[in-house]
């Protein structure tokens, strides 16, 4: 077995309680890499087509890579890949730190449920195996998930532990899975464990990490630390993400009461620039990083003061999305969202339709509910507690997610319901950036800023946001590809820069990397053709579960509605332009034009054994 | 007069929200730019041309790094950081 790998899985069956470890060839490893990758074909194997991914035969891969546990900055990382109850395609999340790195250590290079548990418990790995334990006492309780993760490490220590909140137990679509303050956020990964019972996962392990060749991997990384210090990260050292609201308010790409502006009045208040200055309360970082992205801000609730960690994604579909201004109130709905394990995103998403519904009288038969309105900082810190255990009707209802709740509310909600494939939008206004908006259709996670980086290519300089050519699309592409074997290795996105600066770019870093690592012979033409497979695999997973050419689309709001704001005033999605930039996408892949995929292209990514069934 | 506006990184190192400057290229505009903060070198600027992390939006619409770009008198542009991810 190449270094840097153990060579085996192991699978635990929650409902007979039995756990084997299962030996994966070389050839997976090399295929696939790690993280993304190897969670991919493991689920794919793992699972018959169709499966619901809330029943008794779903299925969570965690996976990690070669990389995890050497001292490469940013490698401490792991991915979580599942069926998701949201979309119904493949969804893949990732998340860092000591789970990462004791999860390896356990002497697998993956781990997969199977199943669901009798009770709800807790799952404890490590080099022994599996074990389950009945946790009715952390089941169904008030507490948030930072408290429950203090008890369980008091009670098992020595385990790093990720943990599904209330959300999670309540299958909540877009519940996360959270470890150590970090979220695998989402899709619903945490719902998925809710429905198999377990409540929690922890890892613990000393087994020893192999490497090829030590001296060459300790260069690697002191070579990239000292460049991941450089220009290309400076804005998430110095600001972190929130840095993008200023500048996405003015250029009128800032999302603002559910996709109806894309300018916001209150964005001076909610800027990164000004959290900085009025409430910094010091920067953090996932273990084994040098960048240090974490930005923490004070936010005061009545007599409470909590210091909050605060991404882009969340400021925006907590404020601006949602129509609030106040600081405060935005850091403490990102803060429930953590202790619920709630997807800030999709909640935020779901919120700001359903107030958008409530304005246009959509919701007469919620009651007392139907009154929330855009701004109500109130209703939205109250909802994201109805949304998380289901008590309201109104909760139980966003629970769902925006497709569902728009499909329930009927008449024109389904046009303004802010998601691709079920999965809500993130912060990229996709009129005002139109590489961005092919790359929100055709996602195979649905709308996503993380497998997809079209966003680069709007932001580029290199082609127009408000009507990109053929050119762009295959650029979209390309920011895909490189996005699947950052998964798969796994690093963190934020180096995307750095290696940008790199010769022979990130596939010649990488394969550099896994040469060191591993032993192997690898070049970057063959890291190129993984990121190609790892792609693809995730596009065929998804057709077996069932994906039509329909689905690569966007809601009407997009492609019918101009924006009034600034400069991206009269910008549409043109149905047809949009339609050209996926007839591109399908043909850079070598896809059909209906989008499927031939068999002699899967055998091309010897992709055969997983999906020779589909033609 | 046209007017440069500057968004995270650029405006940290500044200290500025906003330099005026009389130019009628992109060119030179960041070339006064610089001459204006001199902060912004090494980081955002290196004589007067943008590092590779940095882009401008002129009136907030079309991004660009071409610095042939002429300028109107009135016309705005946003310096900011391409890499926009997160
Ligand atoms: S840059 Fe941020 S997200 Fe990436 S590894 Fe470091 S702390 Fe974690």
């Amino acid at each position: 077995m190449a270094a840097g790998y153990f060579g085996r899985y192991l699978r635990l069956d929650l409902t007979t309680g039995v756990s084997t470890r299962v030996p994966i060839d070389e050839a997976t490893l090399r295929h696939f890499i790690g993280g993304v990758g190897l969670g991919t074909v493991l689920l794919t194997r793992e699972t018959s087509a169709r499966f619901d991914p809330l029943g008794e035969e779903s299925c969570v891969a965690f996976a990690f890579s070669p990389l995890v546990g050497t001292p490469i900055t940013t490698s401490a990382k792991f991915a979580v890949v599942c069926k998701s109850p949201l979309t119904g395609r493949l969804n893949d999340a990732l998340s860092s730190s000591d789970f990462a790195v004791l999860g390896k250590r356990s002497g697998h290079d993956a781990i997969v449920l199977r199943g669901r548990a009798e009770e709800p418990c807790i799952v404890l790995i490590d080099e022994a195996g599996a074990r389950i334990e009945p946790c009715a006492d952390l089941w169904g309780t008030e507490k948030g998930i930072s408290q429950l993760d203090e008890q369980l490490q008091k009670r098992h220590p020595g385990f790093a532990f990720a943990i599904i909140g209330t959300a999670g137990e309540h299958g909540v679509r877009y519940a996360t899975l959270s470890n150590g303050g970090r979220h695998a956020g989402r899709g619903g990964i945490g719902a998925v464990l809710g429905s198999m019972r377990v409540k929690a996962v922890g890892v613990r392990g000393r087994s020893p990490i192999s490497l090829h060749a030590p001296n060459d991997v300790l260069e690697i990384s002191r070579d990239l630390a000292k460049r991941s210090l450089g220009n290309a990260t400076a804005k998430y050292r110095e600001l972190g993400t929130v840095a993008n609201l200023a500048t996405f308010n003015r250029l009128a790409v800032l999302p603002t009461r559910n996709f109806q502006s894309s300018q916001f009045e209150g964005a001076d208040a909610l800027s990164g620039e000004q959290l900085q200055a009025t409430r910094a309360q010091g920067r953090g970082s996932c273990r084994n990083c040098t960048i240090g992205c974490e930005h923490f801000f004070s936010a005061r609730r009545g007599n409470e003061t909590n210091r909050v960690k605060m991404e882009y994604e969340s400021l925006f579909a907590l404020g601006p999305l949602c129509g609030v201004d106040d600081p405060d109130t935005v850091l403490a709905a990102s803060h429930l969202c953590d202790e619920f394990g709630l997807d800030t995103i999709s909640a935020g998403g779901t919120i700001a339709f359903a107030m958008e519904c409530a304005e246009r009288g959509m919701l007469e038969s919620y009651g007392e509910e139907s009154t929330i309105r855009f701004g109500d900082a109130e209703a939205l810190l109250e909802l994201l507690g109805h949304i998380a255990r289901r008590d309201t009707p109104l909760g139980d209802l966003l629970a769902d997610g925006s497709q569902r709740a728009a499909d329930v509310i009927g008449g024109d909600a389904p046009d303004f319901a802010p998601h691709v494939k079920g999965m809500e939008i993130p912060g990229y206004e996709p009129r005002g950036l139109q590489t961005m908006a092919l790359g929100f259709a055709v996602g195979t996670r649905g709308a996503d800023h993380n497998r997809s980086g079209a966003y680069e290519v709007d932001f580029s300089g290199e082609v127009d946001r408000f009507a990109p050519n053929e050119h762009a699309a295959r650029l979209a592409v390309q920011t895909e590809n490189r996005a699947s074997v950052i998964d798969s290795l796994i690093l963190c996105k934020f180096l995307r820069g750095v290696f940008a600066e790199t010769e022979g770019g990130l596939y010649a870093a990488a394969s550099h990397m896994l040469r060191a690592v591993t032993g192997w012979a690898i070049d970057a033409a063959e890291i190129e053709v993984a990121a190609e497979r790892i792609c693809l695999a995730k596009k065929l997973f998804n057709i077996r579960e069932g994906w039509s050419r329909s689905e690569d689309t966007l809601p009407k709001r997009f492609t019918e509605q101009a924006l009034q704001d600034g400069p991206a005033k009269g910008a549409v999605v043109q149905i047809a332009d949009l339609e050209k930039l996926i007839a591109t996408y399908y043909e850079t892949r070598g896809w059909r034009s209906d989008g499927s995929v031939s068999q002699e292209h899967i055998r091309t990514y010897a992709l055969d054994r997983e999906f020779a069934s589909l033609t | 007069m046209v007017r440069i506006e500057l968004y995270g990184v650029p405006r940290l190192r500044a200290g500025v929200q906003a330099v005026d400057v009389q130019a009628s290229t992109i060119g030179d505009a960041l070339l006064q730019l610089q001459r204006a903060c001199p902060q912004l070198e090494p980081d955002v600027l290196t004589g007067g041309k943008l590092n590779a992390a940095y882009v401008v939006a002129i009136d907030g619409g079309t991004l660009t790094r071409d610095p042939q770009v002429p300028l109107n008198a009135g016309d705005t542009l946003v310096l900011l950081t391409s890499q926009a991810g997160g």
